[in-house]
């Protein structure tokens, strides 16, 4: 993966005819050492102001071009898109550029725009990287401009806060769950579980059985163990949290050392998949994952992944809640995540018209009927109502999710501090340790903890 | 080489240059370099100046979005106590000393046989050559996850004489050998340049050699090896300043981070890691002023180490 196209420091065609050798030059020496320098001026001016690009974004007539760039699917794609339109048919005088790709090369990709100073304008951005960002001054404080906050849930509009003010606008809300394919219990002949008084040795007890009775390679539950929000949530059960409110680590090794522990178990009993094939289902997509292809009957997923998977498994999935340690769903410890956050560059040329488009994705009905529940449940109770006739089957699910744990609720979590873009992979990593016989549990919890107070210190 | 060294005669003038010449001369050095400018000014602006810039930021705090801030040898003196780098230090030489012989070894052997005068021979040299365009794609590596894959093809054909192989690039244990293999896979490029090598060598030698009832294997051993012994040590050079800088393989693999469990880590990977994952430029510059010190040491041990075997028939 070249990072600078070999092409680019090949002569352009033509240069390379036969006159070359021809010294064809009959103009005085001096004429020709002025014109060659002349020549490299400019090729190295055009080179840097290819460089620097992004800087003028006002075209000839007047319109104002704003660059918004996303991660996600296909399906986002299409709804977003739509949305710029119905934004641009309103004003004329905006345009908007997209820009969007898979999550994985997303923040590769902001960091080097960022640091050439050619960030996008409008920039969706997740709880993982919004305090990186902010922090450092990248975003901007969305309080000064004008976008109406006033109908969005309180716990959203908090999460966007922080010390350099309001750098994110919830994009939608979320909650950690576990998604079931009925289709894989039908065939199993095993009951769905009752989410609402189920504990984790019901989930392993149930996800074994599934996988007893189901064809070699199906299993009962994906593993978890490659995110944060499955530690999080085994943490907040067993009264601690990932991080504290002011951007410590908020565990020890030994909370973490049962996390695995007990992965590793159903492991071995057969709840979920092999080491090797969890680290196989790491690395595919969600159209690919197993609760898609029919390969697990549960899987940790967030609400909004929901009408997706349904999509790509080509039948309905069940929502259910997470496992607590007590049977009770009160103490399932879950909370309401921002799925993503809108926000703006600081650098914009033009603060004015990104904030206009923010406040158009925020509270504009028109928006809100376009892109329904994709990113999450809309934070704007306002649009949230209108758009409800308009909610296809997956999205209402979800929608009811959302509503119906509202007062099982733990407490909200503490805002990811700076750094915390690294602790997935540690988590990822240590799994994986762990999962390959390579490193005990706990020494694991120790390796980990370490090198994660120092991610976010 | 000879090719080389014919150049270079030719080049040398007898007896010194008339005024005219040197005037001559003059004029074509600048029409040269005019049309050399497009590729001067990309070497300037997307090599040398880059370049210059990472050893500056090498020796500062840069996090991408903040500027830089000097902090001296500081991050050289972290990566002594670094365990990750060492261990992706351990991956990558691994990588080097074991990829680079094999794959040698494997070009040199189907070099030898393409050039036994086989029939259909040109059809045979793209064939082989194929892998060596493709394999450092994306789209080989994405291939080769799903042959070495829990359910790929490698373990289908293993089921079938009743083995059961393990997740080859999903288990640390075997990640790194899948990957080597890979790299082994793709000889073409050094088998082109010891077939045309072989074509160098003069029949007489081995006419002399059979007419004293010398065998094949005494053949190879006395005649061919010490006549490629300058091709081979092109392409280990080569090979092994390439190889140090592997990325594309380990980077899709493995899906960009390492794993498992940091076992196809390699130093490029690492860098990436840092400099555009965590936000840690200098650290990643610095990372890399250490790589090319790495592979100036290798090569310059390579050349010295190359008197003693290398054998030039001028």
């Amino acid at each position: 993966m070249p990072v600078f196209p070999k092409g680019e420091a090949v002569a352009p065609a033509g240069a390379s005819g036969r006159d070359t050798s021809e010294p064809k030059a009959k103009q005085p020496k001096r004429r020709l050492r002025a014109s060659a320098l002349i020549a490299a001026t400019a090729a190295a001016v055009l080179a840097l102001t290819a460089c620097g690009g992004g800087a003028e974004q006002k075209s000839a007539d007047g319109k104002v071009e704003l660059r918004f760039s996303w991660w996600g699917g296909d399906k986002r794609a299409q709804l977003t898109q739509e949305a710029i339109a119905a934004f641009e048919a309103e004003n004329p005088n905006i345009k908007i550029k997209a820009e969007y790709g898979d999550w994985s090369g997303y923040w590769d990709k902001l960091a080097t725009q960022v640091a050439a100073n050619d960030a996008p304008d409008i920039i969706q951005m997740d709880e993982k990287y919004i305090t990186e960002y902010s922090t450092r001054g990248a975003l901007l404080d969305l309080s000064k401009y004008d976008v109406d906050t006033s109908k969005l849930d309180e716990a959203a509009l908090n999460a966007g806060k922080g010390e350099k003010g309001l750098t994110g606008i919830a994009a939608g809300i979320n909650a950690a769950t576990i998604l079931a394919n009925p289709a894989v219990f039908q065939a199993a002949g095993v009951a769905l579980p009752d989410d609402k008084t189920w504990t984790w040795e019901d989930f392993e007890r149930i996800a074994a059985e599934v996988t007893a009775k189901s064809p070699k390679g199906t299993y009962g539950a994906a593993a978890y163990g490659t995110d944060e929000a499955s530690l999080g949530v085994w943490l907040r059960q067993n009264g601690k949290s990932l991080y504290t409110q002011d951007g410590k680590l908020g565990f020890e090794p030994s909370d973490i050392k049962g996390y695995w522990e007990f992965l590793k178990q159903m492991s071995e009993n057969k709840a979920v998949p092999t080491a090797s094939e969890i680290v196989e289902a790491e690395a595919a997509p969600l159209d690919q994952s197993g609760l898609a292809t029919g390969k697990n009957g549960m899987a940790f997923w967030w609400s909004n992944q929901l009408p997706a998977l349904e999509k790509a498994a080509g039948g309905e999935l069940q929502i259910l809640r997470f496992p607590s340690k007590t049977g009770k769903a009160e103490d399932a410890g879950l909370w309401y995540k921002a799925s993503q956050f809108w926000s703006a560059s600081s650098r914009t040329k033009h603060p004015e018209e990104t904030a206009k488009f923010i406040d158009f994705l925020t509270n504009n009905v028109k928006a809100g009927e376009i892109l329904l529940a994709d990113r999450g449940v809309y934070p704007n109770s306002e649009v949230r109502d209108a758009i409800a006739p308009k909610l296809a089957k997956a999205d209402v699910k979800v929608v009811d999710f959302i509503g119906a744990i509202k007062e099982e609720l733990g407490e909200a979590p503490a805002a990811p501090p700076k750094g915390a873009g690294a602790i997935q992979e540690i988590i990822k990593r240590y799994t994986s340790e762990v999962m390959f016989n390579r490193l005990s549990a706990e020494e694991a919890g120790k390796k980990a903890v370490d090198e994660m107070k120092s991610a976010i210190s | 080489m000879s090719a080389i060294g014919e150049l270079s005669t030719m080049t040398r003038r007898k007896g010194p240059m008339t005024k005219e010449e040197k005037k001559a001369n003059g004029r074509d050095n600048k029409a040269a370099y005019i049309f050399l400018l497009p590729w001067l000014v990309g070497l300037v602006v997307i090599t040398v100046g880059p370049m210059l810039m990472s050893l500056y930021l090498s020796f500062t705090d840069y996090n991408l979005l903040q500027p830089p801030e000097w902090v001296g040898l500081d991050n050289f003196v972290r990566m002594f106590g670094d365990a990750r780098l060492h261990n992706s230090l351990r991956v990558t030489f691994t990588y080097v000393l074991v990829g680079v012989p094999l794959q040698l070894a494997v070009a040199l052997l189907i070099a030898l046989v393409l050039d036994k005068g086989l029939r259909g021979l040109p059809f045979y040299r793209s064939i082989f050559y194929l892998p060596s365009l493709l394999g450092g794609s994306v789209a080989v590596a994405i291939l080769w996850k799903q042959i070495f894959g829990t359910t790929g093809l490698v373990n289908q054909v293993l089921a079938m004489i009743g083995i059961e192989g393990p997740g080859w690039i999903s288990d640390p244990n075997t990640a790194l050998g899948s990957i080597i293999l890979l790299h082994v896979w793709t000889f073409g490029s050094p088998m082109i340049i010891f077939l045309a090598g072989l074509r160098q060598i003069p029949n007489m030698y081995y006419e002399a050699a059979k007419v004293d009832g010398a065998t094949t294997i005494q053949q190879f051993w006395r005649i061919t090896l010490p006549m490629l012994s300058p091709i081979i040590f092109f392409n280990l050079v080569l090979q092994i300043i390439g190889s140090f800088q592997s990325f594309t393989q380990a980077f899709i693999v493995s899906g960009g981070n390492g794993g498992p469990s940091d076992s196809t880590m390699f130093f490029t990977l690492y860098l990436y890691q840092k400099g555009f994952g965590q936000f840690d430029m200098g650290y990643a510059s610095a990372m890399a002023w250490f790589l090319l010190v790495i592979i100036g040491v290798f090569t310059a041990i390579n050349f010295i180490a190359s008197k003693y075997w290398v054998f030039y028939d001028d």
